[in-house]
Protein backbone atom coordinates (compact mmCIF):
# COMPACT_ATOMS: atom_id res chain seq x y z
CA UNK A 1 0.00 0.00 0.00
CA UNK A 2 1.56 3.41 -1.10
CA UNK A 3 1.85 6.24 1.46
CA UNK A 4 -0.55 8.46 -0.27
CA UNK A 5 -3.60 5.86 -0.28
CA UNK A 6 -2.53 5.25 3.48
CA UNK A 7 -2.87 8.58 4.15
CA UNK A 8 -6.36 9.06 2.50
CA UNK A 9 -7.43 6.04 4.54
CA UNK A 10 -6.80 7.69 7.50
CA UNK A 11 -8.46 11.07 6.64
CA UNK A 12 -11.61 9.26 6.11
CA UNK A 13 -11.34 7.12 9.36
CA UNK A 14 -11.20 10.63 10.85
CA UNK A 15 -14.24 11.89 8.75
CA UNK A 16 -16.05 8.98 9.97
CA UNK A 17 -15.09 9.39 13.00
CA UNK A 18 -16.30 13.25 12.82
CA UNK A 19 -19.73 12.37 11.32
CA UNK A 20 -20.60 9.65 14.18
CA UNK A 21 -19.60 12.61 16.98
CA UNK A 22 -22.17 15.31 15.23
CA UNK A 23 -24.49 12.70 14.85
CA UNK A 24 -24.67 12.27 18.34
CA UNK A 25 -24.38 15.85 19.42
CA UNK A 26 -27.13 16.67 17.26
CA UNK A 27 -28.89 13.61 18.62
CA UNK A 28 -28.59 15.08 22.00
CA UNK A 29 -29.56 18.47 21.21
CA UNK A 30 -32.26 18.14 19.06
CA UNK A 31 -34.77 17.35 21.92
CA UNK A 32 -33.62 20.26 24.47
CA UNK A 33 -34.27 23.34 21.18
CA UNK A 34 -37.98 23.20 22.17
CA UNK A 35 -36.94 23.87 25.86
CA UNK A 36 -34.59 26.44 23.88
CA UNK A 37 -37.56 27.88 21.98
CA UNK A 38 -39.84 27.94 24.68
CA UNK A 39 -37.57 30.06 26.60
CA UNK A 40 -37.31 32.42 24.02
CA UNK A 41 -41.23 32.41 23.74
CA UNK A 42 -41.57 30.40 20.91
CA UNK A 43 -44.79 27.79 21.11
CA UNK A 44 -44.29 24.47 19.68
CA UNK A 45 -46.92 21.40 19.58
CA UNK A 46 -46.15 18.02 20.80
CA UNK A 47 -48.10 16.02 18.86
CA UNK A 48 -48.55 13.50 22.02
CA UNK A 49 -50.14 16.66 24.15
CA UNK A 50 -53.80 16.37 22.93
CA UNK A 51 -53.76 12.63 23.47
CA UNK A 52 -52.46 13.17 26.89
CA UNK A 53 -54.36 15.86 28.14
CA UNK A 54 -57.52 13.88 26.90
CA UNK A 55 -55.85 10.97 29.04
CA UNK A 56 -55.56 13.16 32.15
CA UNK A 57 -58.88 15.04 31.99
CA UNK A 58 -60.67 11.83 31.37
CA UNK A 59 -62.30 13.27 27.75
CA UNK A 60 -64.04 9.67 27.08
CA UNK A 61 -63.80 10.15 23.18
CA UNK A 62 -60.42 9.84 22.39
CA UNK A 63 -60.38 6.75 24.66
CA UNK A 64 -62.16 3.45 23.85
CA UNK A 65 -61.80 0.42 25.46
CA UNK A 66 -62.96 -3.45 25.00
CA UNK A 67 -63.16 -3.82 28.99
CA UNK A 68 -66.92 -3.29 30.29
CA UNK A 69 -66.96 -1.48 33.35
CA UNK A 70 -67.19 1.24 35.56
CA UNK A 71 -64.19 3.80 34.93
CA UNK A 72 -63.05 1.31 32.34
CA UNK A 73 -61.24 3.71 29.90
CA UNK A 74 -59.95 5.98 32.04
CA UNK A 75 -56.16 5.65 31.88
CA UNK A 76 -54.99 8.15 34.60
CA UNK A 77 -57.52 9.13 37.46
CA UNK A 78 -56.11 12.72 38.50
CA UNK A 79 -58.71 12.66 40.97
CA UNK A 80 -57.11 9.69 42.65
CA UNK A 81 -53.96 11.37 43.41
CA UNK A 82 -56.06 14.09 44.99
CA UNK A 83 -57.73 11.87 46.72
CA UNK A 84 -54.35 10.11 48.03
CA UNK A 85 -52.55 13.11 48.80
CA UNK A 86 -55.84 13.97 51.39
CA UNK A 87 -55.61 10.95 52.77
CA UNK A 88 -51.24 10.57 53.44
CA UNK A 89 -51.02 14.03 54.28
CA UNK A 90 -54.26 15.38 56.00
CA UNK A 91 -57.03 13.04 56.95
CA UNK A 92 -54.16 10.92 58.78
CA UNK A 93 -52.40 13.21 60.49
CA UNK A 94 -55.53 15.25 60.89
CA UNK A 95 -57.05 12.56 62.28
CA UNK A 96 -54.48 11.50 64.60
CA UNK A 97 -54.39 15.40 66.07
CA UNK A 98 -58.04 15.27 66.35
CA UNK A 99 -58.37 11.93 68.19
CA UNK A 100 -55.01 12.51 70.34
CA UNK A 101 -56.15 16.50 70.92
CA UNK A 102 -59.77 15.02 72.53
CA UNK A 103 -58.01 12.75 74.52
CA UNK A 104 -55.83 15.37 75.50
CA UNK A 105 -58.19 17.55 76.88
CA UNK A 106 -60.20 14.83 78.44
CA UNK A 107 -57.21 14.42 80.41
CA UNK A 108 -56.79 18.25 81.00
CA UNK A 109 -60.39 18.82 82.07
CA UNK A 110 -59.92 15.15 84.57
CA UNK A 111 -57.14 17.10 86.43
CA UNK A 112 -59.34 20.50 86.51
CA UNK A 113 -62.44 19.12 87.77
CA UNK A 114 -61.55 15.45 88.81
CA UNK A 115 -64.56 13.21 88.92
CA UNK A 116 -67.97 15.24 89.13
CA UNK A 117 -69.66 13.66 92.55
CA UNK A 118 -73.18 13.80 93.44
CA UNK A 119 -72.67 16.39 95.78
CA UNK A 120 -75.41 15.30 98.40
CA UNK A 121 -73.87 12.20 98.12
CA UNK A 122 -75.82 8.79 97.48
CA UNK A 123 -79.77 9.42 98.85
CA UNK A 124 -80.10 5.41 98.41
CA UNK A 125 -83.18 6.66 96.55
CA UNK A 126 -83.39 5.65 93.01
CA UNK A 127 -85.44 7.21 90.15
CA UNK A 128 -86.22 4.76 87.02
CA UNK A 129 -84.39 6.98 83.76
CA UNK A 130 -83.94 4.45 80.93
CA UNK A 131 -86.24 1.37 80.18
CA UNK A 132 -84.53 -1.67 79.20
CA UNK A 133 -85.57 -1.16 75.53
CA UNK A 134 -83.83 1.94 75.55
CA UNK A 135 -80.69 0.09 77.08
CA UNK A 136 -81.27 -2.59 74.79
CA UNK A 137 -81.29 0.03 71.66
CA UNK A 138 -78.36 2.26 73.34
CA UNK A 139 -76.06 -1.03 73.87
CA UNK A 140 -76.69 -2.28 70.66
CA UNK A 141 -75.62 0.59 69.11
CA UNK A 142 -72.46 1.23 71.22
CA UNK A 143 -71.50 -2.38 70.13
CA UNK A 144 -71.55 -1.61 66.71
CA UNK A 145 -69.74 1.76 67.47
CA UNK A 146 -66.85 0.42 69.04
CA UNK A 147 -66.59 -2.57 66.52
CA UNK A 148 -66.30 -0.77 63.88
CA UNK A 149 -64.49 2.51 65.32
CA UNK A 150 -61.75 0.08 66.26
CA UNK A 151 -61.34 -1.84 63.60
CA UNK A 152 -61.93 1.29 61.03
CA UNK A 153 -59.49 2.89 62.84
CA UNK A 154 -56.80 -0.05 62.25
CA UNK A 155 -57.39 0.22 58.62
CA UNK A 156 -56.35 4.14 58.84
CA UNK A 157 -53.53 3.88 61.50
CA UNK A 158 -52.63 0.71 61.74
CA UNK A 159 -49.68 0.97 59.23
CA UNK A 160 -48.26 3.51 61.68
CA UNK A 161 -49.12 1.88 65.38
CA UNK A 162 -49.02 -2.02 64.40
CA UNK A 163 -46.41 -2.91 62.24
CA UNK A 164 -44.02 -1.49 64.80
CA UNK A 165 -45.71 -3.96 67.23
CA UNK A 166 -47.21 -6.84 65.00
CA UNK A 167 -44.42 -7.16 61.95
CA UNK A 168 -45.87 -6.72 58.63
CA UNK A 169 -46.86 -10.55 58.42
CA UNK A 170 -49.09 -9.93 61.58
CA UNK A 171 -50.54 -6.58 60.74
CA UNK A 172 -51.43 -7.95 57.33
CA UNK A 173 -53.59 -10.61 58.98
CA UNK A 174 -54.99 -7.86 61.58
CA UNK A 175 -55.76 -5.55 58.43
CA UNK A 176 -57.44 -8.36 56.74
CA UNK A 177 -59.78 -9.45 59.60
CA UNK A 178 -60.36 -5.83 60.73
CA UNK A 179 -61.49 -4.97 57.12
CA UNK A 180 -63.63 -8.69 56.79
CA UNK A 181 -65.38 -7.10 60.31
CA UNK A 182 -65.44 -3.63 58.97
CA UNK A 183 -67.48 -4.44 56.04
CA UNK A 184 -69.63 -6.91 57.59
CA UNK A 185 -70.74 -5.45 60.98
CA UNK A 186 -70.94 -1.95 58.80
CA UNK A 187 -74.79 -2.25 57.28
CA UNK A 188 -75.93 -3.60 60.98
CA UNK A 189 -75.54 0.11 61.79
CA UNK A 190 -77.87 1.97 60.52
CA UNK A 191 -80.73 -0.09 61.97
CA UNK A 192 -78.75 0.33 65.41
CA UNK A 193 -78.84 3.81 64.41
CA UNK A 194 -82.86 3.54 63.50
CA UNK A 195 -83.38 2.03 67.19
CA UNK A 196 -81.71 4.91 68.84
CA UNK A 197 -83.44 7.29 66.99
CA UNK A 198 -86.99 6.08 67.59
CA UNK A 199 -86.07 5.08 71.71
CA UNK A 200 -84.60 8.48 72.24
CA UNK A 201 -85.72 11.01 69.73
CA UNK A 202 -88.90 11.80 72.10
CA UNK A 203 -87.77 14.77 74.32
CA UNK A 204 -84.38 15.81 72.21
CA UNK A 205 -85.74 19.29 70.58
CA UNK A 206 -83.76 22.05 71.77
CA UNK A 207 -85.74 24.25 74.35
CA UNK A 208 -84.57 27.97 75.00
CA UNK A 209 -83.80 26.36 78.64
CA UNK A 210 -80.47 24.16 77.11
CA UNK A 211 -79.33 27.24 75.42
CA UNK A 212 -79.31 28.76 79.04
CA UNK A 213 -77.40 25.53 79.63
CA UNK A 214 -74.90 25.75 77.17
CA UNK A 215 -74.59 29.63 78.50
CA UNK A 216 -73.29 28.03 81.47
CA UNK A 217 -71.14 25.06 79.77
CA UNK A 218 -73.71 22.89 81.74
CA UNK A 219 -71.86 23.55 85.14
CA UNK A 220 -69.31 21.87 84.10
CA UNK A 221 -66.63 24.12 84.97
CA UNK A 222 -68.67 25.30 88.12
CA UNK A 223 -70.19 23.64 90.84
CA UNK A 224 -73.41 24.87 89.93
CA UNK A 225 -74.71 22.46 87.75
CA UNK A 226 -77.48 24.24 85.14
CA UNK A 227 -81.20 24.06 85.08
CA UNK A 228 -82.02 20.86 82.95
CA UNK A 229 -84.99 18.52 82.00
CA UNK A 230 -85.09 15.11 80.95
CA UNK A 231 -81.98 15.65 78.73
CA UNK A 232 -79.84 18.70 79.41
CA UNK A 233 -78.23 20.64 76.00
CA UNK A 234 -74.89 18.57 76.21
CA UNK A 235 -77.15 15.46 75.91
CA UNK A 236 -79.38 16.52 72.99
CA UNK A 237 -76.42 17.78 71.14
CA UNK A 238 -74.58 14.29 71.31
CA UNK A 239 -78.35 12.56 70.18
CA UNK A 240 -78.33 15.13 66.79
CA UNK A 241 -74.58 14.55 66.13
CA UNK A 242 -75.06 10.46 66.65
CA UNK A 243 -78.28 11.16 63.83
CA UNK A 244 -76.58 13.54 61.75
CA UNK A 245 -73.08 11.86 61.84
CA UNK A 246 -74.75 8.54 61.98
CA UNK A 247 -76.72 9.47 58.57
CA UNK A 248 -73.74 10.56 56.95
CA UNK A 249 -71.62 7.39 57.61
CA UNK A 250 -74.10 4.84 57.05
CA UNK A 251 -74.77 6.34 53.85
CA UNK A 252 -71.07 7.00 52.63
CA UNK A 253 -70.25 3.22 54.30
CA UNK A 254 -72.84 1.72 51.97
CA UNK A 255 -71.59 2.99 49.10
CA UNK A 256 -68.41 1.89 49.54
CA UNK A 257 -69.44 -1.65 51.00
CA UNK A 258 -71.36 -2.43 47.58
CA UNK A 259 -69.38 -0.96 45.05
CA UNK A 260 -72.00 -2.87 42.57
CA UNK A 261 -74.68 -0.18 41.65
CA UNK A 262 -72.31 1.86 39.52
CA UNK A 263 -70.30 4.11 41.59
CA UNK A 264 -67.19 4.80 40.27
CA UNK A 265 -63.57 5.88 41.27
CA UNK A 266 -64.70 9.47 41.95
CA UNK A 267 -67.93 8.79 44.17
CA UNK A 268 -65.87 5.92 46.21
CA UNK A 269 -63.47 8.08 47.28
CA UNK A 270 -65.94 11.00 47.59
CA UNK A 271 -67.87 8.57 49.95
CA UNK A 272 -64.44 7.52 51.70
CA UNK A 273 -63.72 11.34 52.14
CA UNK A 274 -66.46 11.79 54.04
CA UNK A 275 -66.54 8.44 55.87
CA UNK A 276 -63.13 9.09 57.17
CA UNK A 277 -63.94 12.70 58.24
CA UNK A 278 -67.36 11.83 60.05
CA UNK A 279 -65.82 8.81 61.63
CA UNK A 280 -63.36 10.47 63.38
CA UNK A 281 -65.40 12.96 64.29
CA UNK A 282 -67.82 10.59 65.37
CA UNK A 283 -65.21 8.86 67.51
CA UNK A 284 -63.69 11.88 69.05
CA UNK A 285 -66.91 13.35 69.95
CA UNK A 286 -67.71 9.58 71.27
CA UNK A 287 -64.83 9.24 73.64
CA UNK A 288 -66.53 12.96 75.71
CA UNK A 289 -69.44 11.50 75.54
CA UNK A 290 -68.04 8.01 77.15
CA UNK A 291 -65.99 9.95 79.60
CA UNK A 292 -68.95 11.92 81.15
CA UNK A 293 -71.00 8.69 81.11
CA UNK A 294 -68.42 6.63 83.33
CA UNK A 295 -64.99 8.02 84.86
CA UNK A 296 -66.09 11.94 84.64
CA UNK A 297 -69.37 11.60 86.74
CA UNK A 298 -70.45 9.88 89.48
CA UNK A 299 -73.68 8.25 89.40
CA UNK A 300 -74.67 8.37 84.95
CA UNK A 301 -73.52 5.32 84.14
CA UNK A 302 -76.06 3.59 86.15
CA UNK A 303 -78.35 4.86 84.07
CA UNK A 304 -77.34 3.05 81.20
CA UNK A 305 -76.59 -0.13 82.87
CA UNK A 306 -79.17 -0.31 85.95
CA UNK A 307 -81.67 1.67 84.51
CA UNK A 308 -82.10 3.82 87.57
CA UNK A 309 -80.07 6.89 89.09
CA UNK A 310 -79.72 7.64 92.46
CA UNK A 311 -82.28 10.61 92.98
CA UNK A 312 -79.52 13.32 94.29
CA UNK A 313 -78.18 12.78 90.58
CA UNK A 314 -81.40 13.34 89.09
CA UNK A 315 -81.89 16.74 91.18
CA UNK A 316 -78.49 17.84 90.76
CA UNK A 317 -78.17 17.20 86.45
CA UNK A 318 -81.67 17.23 85.84
CA UNK A 319 -83.46 19.20 88.79
CA UNK A 320 -86.69 19.63 86.37
CA UNK A 321 -87.01 16.08 85.23
CA UNK A 322 -86.51 15.44 89.15
CA UNK A 323 -89.51 17.46 90.34
CA UNK A 324 -91.67 16.12 87.76
CA UNK A 325 -90.73 12.31 89.18
CA UNK A 326 -92.00 13.37 92.73
CA UNK A 327 -94.64 14.92 91.56
CA UNK A 328 -95.69 11.63 89.84
CA UNK A 329 -94.42 10.13 92.98
CA UNK A 330 -91.79 8.27 90.93
CA UNK A 331 -88.94 8.86 93.70
CA UNK A 332 -87.34 6.06 95.68
CA UNK A 333 -89.48 2.92 94.22
CA UNK A 334 -87.88 0.16 95.22
CA UNK A 335 -86.54 -1.50 92.50
CA UNK A 336 -87.45 -5.11 92.40
CA UNK A 337 -87.91 -7.29 89.90
CA UNK A 338 -91.55 -7.32 89.50
CA UNK A 339 -91.61 -3.65 89.79
CA UNK A 340 -89.34 -3.60 87.00
CA UNK A 341 -91.01 -5.38 84.65
CA UNK A 342 -93.88 -3.54 85.32
CA UNK A 343 -92.22 -0.43 84.77
CA UNK A 344 -90.18 -1.36 81.32
CA UNK A 345 -92.95 -3.94 79.64
CA UNK A 346 -96.33 -3.02 80.67
CA UNK A 347 -96.13 0.25 81.51
CA UNK A 348 -93.24 1.23 79.54
CA UNK A 349 -92.50 4.66 81.03
CA UNK A 350 -95.88 6.31 79.79
CA UNK A 351 -96.65 9.03 82.74
CA UNK A 352 -92.83 8.97 84.29
CA UNK A 353 -91.97 12.20 83.37
CA UNK A 354 -89.83 10.70 80.58
CA UNK A 355 -89.80 12.81 77.38
CA UNK A 356 -93.20 11.84 76.45
CA UNK A 357 -94.19 14.27 79.22
CA UNK A 358 -93.98 17.96 79.34
CA UNK A 359 -90.67 19.19 79.98
CA UNK A 360 -91.17 22.43 81.76
CA UNK A 361 -89.09 25.40 79.45
CA UNK A 362 -86.99 27.91 80.68
CA UNK A 363 -90.52 30.38 80.95
CA UNK A 364 -92.22 27.08 82.49
CA UNK B 1 -48.25 -26.21 62.87
CA UNK B 2 -51.21 -24.26 65.09
CA UNK B 3 -53.43 -24.73 62.13
CA UNK B 4 -52.54 -27.92 61.37
CA UNK B 5 -53.38 -28.86 65.38
CA UNK B 6 -56.79 -27.68 64.97
CA UNK B 7 -57.61 -29.07 61.61
CA UNK B 8 -55.62 -32.57 62.94
CA UNK B 9 -55.97 -34.19 66.52
CA UNK B 10 -58.50 -31.20 67.43
CA UNK B 11 -61.09 -31.88 65.01
CA UNK B 12 -60.77 -35.38 65.54
CA UNK B 13 -61.24 -34.88 69.30
CA UNK B 14 -63.71 -32.23 69.33
CA UNK B 15 -65.90 -33.57 66.86
CA UNK B 16 -65.77 -37.15 68.56
CA UNK B 17 -67.06 -35.26 71.96
CA UNK B 18 -69.56 -33.70 70.42
CA UNK B 19 -71.23 -36.49 68.38
CA UNK B 20 -70.96 -39.06 71.37
CA UNK B 21 -71.80 -36.15 73.76
CA UNK B 22 -75.00 -35.07 71.87
CA UNK B 23 -75.68 -39.01 71.11
CA UNK B 24 -75.37 -39.76 74.89
CA UNK B 25 -77.78 -36.90 75.92
CA UNK B 26 -80.42 -37.66 73.47
CA UNK B 27 -80.22 -41.20 74.24
CA UNK B 28 -80.58 -40.23 78.15
CA UNK B 29 -83.79 -38.16 77.09
CA UNK B 30 -85.20 -40.53 74.42
CA UNK B 31 -84.54 -43.89 77.14
CA UNK B 32 -87.03 -42.15 79.79
CA UNK B 33 -89.78 -42.96 77.63
CA UNK B 34 -93.43 -41.82 78.51
CA UNK B 35 -94.83 -42.06 81.41
CA UNK B 36 -98.64 -44.79 81.42
CA UNK B 37 -100.90 -43.20 80.50
CA UNK B 38 -103.91 -45.04 81.93
CA UNK B 39 -106.42 -43.10 81.68
CA UNK B 40 -108.19 -43.25 77.73
CA UNK B 41 -106.47 -40.28 75.70
CA UNK B 42 -108.99 -37.36 74.57
CA UNK B 43 -107.15 -37.22 71.69
CA UNK B 44 -104.04 -38.63 69.66
CA UNK B 45 -100.68 -37.84 71.27
CA UNK B 46 -99.28 -37.72 68.20
CA UNK B 47 -101.01 -35.50 66.54
CA UNK B 48 -100.65 -33.06 69.58
CA UNK B 49 -96.95 -33.52 69.79
CA UNK B 50 -96.40 -32.51 66.06
CA UNK B 51 -98.83 -30.13 66.35
CA UNK B 52 -96.93 -28.27 69.45
CA UNK B 53 -93.87 -28.41 67.95
CA UNK B 54 -95.14 -26.27 65.14
CA UNK B 55 -97.62 -23.71 67.06
CA UNK B 56 -94.43 -23.44 70.06
CA UNK B 57 -92.56 -21.74 66.57
CA UNK B 58 -94.64 -18.79 67.15
CA UNK B 59 -95.75 -16.85 70.45
CA UNK B 60 -98.90 -17.99 72.36
CA UNK B 61 -101.93 -15.66 71.96
CA UNK B 62 -102.04 -13.07 74.72
CA UNK B 63 -98.42 -13.22 74.87
CA UNK B 64 -97.09 -11.50 71.88
CA UNK B 65 -96.46 -8.09 72.91
CA UNK B 66 -94.30 -9.71 75.62
CA UNK B 67 -92.47 -11.31 73.50
CA UNK B 68 -92.21 -9.33 70.17
CA UNK B 69 -88.72 -8.83 70.76
CA UNK B 70 -87.56 -12.34 71.48
CA UNK B 71 -89.64 -13.57 68.69
CA UNK B 72 -88.01 -11.31 65.76
CA UNK B 73 -84.39 -11.43 67.41
CA UNK B 74 -84.95 -15.09 67.81
CA UNK B 75 -85.68 -15.65 64.29
CA UNK B 76 -83.03 -13.28 63.35
CA UNK B 77 -80.45 -15.12 64.95
CA UNK B 78 -81.03 -18.44 64.22
CA UNK B 79 -82.36 -18.41 60.58
CA UNK B 80 -79.15 -16.20 60.32
CA UNK B 81 -77.12 -18.77 61.67
CA UNK B 82 -78.69 -21.86 60.54
CA UNK B 83 -77.91 -19.89 56.88
CA UNK B 84 -74.52 -19.33 57.55
CA UNK B 85 -73.69 -22.85 58.89
CA UNK B 86 -74.81 -24.93 56.17
CA UNK B 87 -74.83 -22.67 53.59
CA UNK B 88 -71.64 -20.34 53.64
CA UNK B 89 -69.45 -21.02 50.79
CA UNK B 90 -66.42 -22.28 53.19
CA UNK B 91 -68.82 -24.79 55.25
CA UNK B 92 -70.03 -26.43 51.94
CA UNK B 93 -66.11 -26.98 51.11
CA UNK B 94 -65.35 -27.92 54.47
CA UNK B 95 -68.61 -29.96 54.86
CA UNK B 96 -67.78 -32.00 51.20
CA UNK B 97 -64.18 -32.12 51.63
CA UNK B 98 -64.14 -32.88 55.84
CA UNK B 99 -67.27 -34.82 56.76
CA UNK B 100 -69.47 -36.00 53.83
CA UNK B 101 -67.29 -36.18 50.98
CA UNK B 102 -70.27 -34.34 48.87
CA UNK B 103 -71.48 -30.82 48.76
CA UNK B 104 -74.50 -28.06 47.32
CA UNK B 105 -74.59 -25.21 45.84
CA UNK B 106 -73.77 -22.64 48.70
CA UNK B 107 -75.61 -19.14 48.86
CA UNK B 108 -74.70 -16.34 47.30
CA UNK B 109 -72.71 -13.88 48.19
CA UNK B 110 -75.30 -10.98 49.33
CA UNK B 111 -77.16 -14.17 50.77
CA UNK B 112 -74.33 -14.68 53.06
CA UNK B 113 -73.94 -10.97 54.04
CA UNK B 114 -77.65 -11.10 55.19
CA UNK B 115 -77.52 -14.32 57.10
CA UNK B 116 -74.38 -13.13 58.83
CA UNK B 117 -75.67 -9.48 60.02
CA UNK B 118 -79.22 -10.93 60.71
CA UNK B 119 -77.52 -13.48 62.90
CA UNK B 120 -74.49 -10.82 64.61
CA UNK B 121 -77.37 -8.92 64.91
CA UNK B 122 -79.78 -11.14 66.74
CA UNK B 123 -77.35 -12.67 69.02
CA UNK B 124 -76.60 -9.52 70.26
CA UNK B 125 -79.95 -8.15 70.86
CA UNK B 126 -80.88 -11.33 72.60
CA UNK B 127 -78.04 -11.43 74.82
CA UNK B 128 -78.03 -7.62 75.67
CA UNK B 129 -81.68 -8.43 76.64
CA UNK B 130 -80.33 -11.12 79.03
CA UNK B 131 -77.91 -8.66 80.85
CA UNK B 132 -80.23 -5.49 80.78
CA UNK B 133 -83.70 -7.16 81.45
CA UNK B 134 -84.12 -7.41 85.18
CA UNK B 135 -86.25 -10.97 85.37
CA UNK B 136 -83.94 -11.88 82.56
CA UNK B 137 -80.79 -11.41 84.36
CA UNK B 138 -81.68 -13.34 87.64
CA UNK B 139 -83.07 -16.31 85.86
CA UNK B 140 -79.70 -16.47 83.78
CA UNK B 141 -76.77 -18.70 84.63
CA UNK B 142 -73.13 -19.28 83.71
CA UNK B 143 -74.38 -21.62 80.31
CA UNK B 144 -76.62 -18.81 78.69
CA UNK B 145 -73.87 -16.56 79.08
CA UNK B 146 -71.05 -18.96 78.06
CA UNK B 147 -73.00 -20.39 75.14
CA UNK B 148 -74.03 -16.64 73.84
CA UNK B 149 -70.01 -15.70 74.10
CA UNK B 150 -69.04 -18.64 72.35
CA UNK B 151 -71.44 -18.91 69.82
CA UNK B 152 -70.14 -14.74 69.25
CA UNK B 153 -66.66 -15.98 69.00
CA UNK B 154 -67.26 -18.60 66.37
CA UNK B 155 -69.13 -16.14 64.33
CA UNK B 156 -66.69 -13.31 64.80
CA UNK B 157 -64.00 -15.26 63.86
CA UNK B 158 -65.22 -16.64 61.12
CA UNK B 159 -66.01 -13.20 59.97
CA UNK B 160 -62.53 -12.33 60.46
CA UNK B 161 -61.17 -15.04 58.47
CA UNK B 162 -63.41 -14.08 55.36
CA UNK B 163 -60.48 -12.99 53.13
CA UNK B 164 -58.82 -16.08 53.47
CA UNK B 165 -55.07 -15.98 52.41
CA UNK B 166 -54.48 -15.96 56.32
CA UNK B 167 -53.84 -19.46 58.01
CA UNK B 168 -53.81 -18.15 61.59
CA UNK B 169 -56.96 -16.36 60.81
CA UNK B 170 -58.67 -19.44 59.70
CA UNK B 171 -56.58 -21.61 62.47
CA UNK B 172 -58.23 -19.15 65.25
CA UNK B 173 -61.84 -19.69 63.53
CA UNK B 174 -61.45 -23.71 63.77
CA UNK B 175 -59.96 -23.22 67.29
CA UNK B 176 -63.20 -21.24 68.21
CA UNK B 177 -65.56 -24.22 66.48
CA UNK B 178 -63.66 -27.07 68.43
CA UNK B 179 -64.32 -25.25 71.52
CA UNK B 180 -67.83 -24.84 71.23
CA UNK B 181 -68.40 -28.28 69.79
CA UNK B 182 -66.55 -29.81 72.82
CA UNK B 183 -68.80 -27.47 75.19
CA UNK B 184 -72.12 -28.09 73.07
CA UNK B 185 -73.07 -31.57 74.61
CA UNK B 186 -72.86 -30.67 78.06
CA UNK B 187 -74.73 -27.07 77.84
CA UNK B 188 -78.16 -25.63 77.32
CA UNK B 189 -76.84 -24.85 73.17
CA UNK B 190 -78.48 -28.98 73.28
CA UNK B 191 -81.45 -27.18 72.85
CA UNK B 192 -80.96 -27.07 69.19
CA UNK B 193 -81.58 -30.70 68.98
CA UNK B 194 -83.72 -31.27 72.29
CA UNK B 195 -86.04 -28.54 70.80
CA UNK B 196 -88.04 -30.52 69.52
CA UNK B 197 -88.24 -33.81 71.62
CA UNK B 198 -89.72 -31.18 74.04
CA UNK B 199 -92.15 -29.65 72.50
CA UNK B 200 -93.38 -32.69 70.88
CA UNK B 201 -93.43 -34.33 74.73
CA UNK B 202 -95.55 -31.46 75.92
CA UNK B 203 -97.82 -31.55 73.12
CA UNK B 204 -98.51 -35.20 73.18
CA UNK B 205 -99.34 -35.24 76.88
CA UNK B 206 -101.53 -32.42 76.56
CA UNK B 207 -103.18 -33.90 73.66
CA UNK B 208 -104.02 -36.71 75.53
CA UNK B 209 -105.40 -34.64 78.39
CA UNK B 210 -107.57 -33.00 76.20
CA UNK B 211 -105.54 -29.82 76.70
CA UNK B 212 -104.51 -27.37 74.20
CA UNK B 213 -101.05 -26.86 74.21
Amino acid sequence: MSKDENTRKRQRYRRAWRMTWLLLAFALLVPLVPYGLAATGVQLNNPGTDLWRAVRQRVQEPTSTQVENIDGSVLINTWGEEWRNFRANLLVPGGAVLLLGTLALILLFYLYRGRIKIEGGRSGKLVPRFSVNQRVAHWFAASQFVILGVTGLVLLYGRYVLIPLLGPEGFSATAAACKAIHNLFGPIFPFALIGIIFLFGRGNWFRMLDFKWFMQAGGLFSHHIADSGYYNGGQKTWFWMTVLFGFLISASGLVLDFPVFGQGREVMAGAHLVHAVVALSFVAAALGHIYIGTLGMEGAAESMTQGYVDANWAKEHHNLWYEEMEKAGMVDVAPNALEEVKRHDVIDFKGFGSPGGKEPDAEG
Amino acid sequence: MFLEFVQGPLWYVSATVFVLGVSIRLWEVLSKGLKPDLSTPRADGTGGALRTIVSRSWTAEGFSRGATFHLIAGYMFHLGLFLLLFWAAPHVVFIEERILGFGWTPAPHWLFIVAADLAFAGLILLWLRRVLHPVMRRISTFDDHAGAILTFLVMFTGCMALLKGHDSLRAIHMLTVEMLMIYFPFSRLMHAFTFALSRGYTGAAMARKGVQA
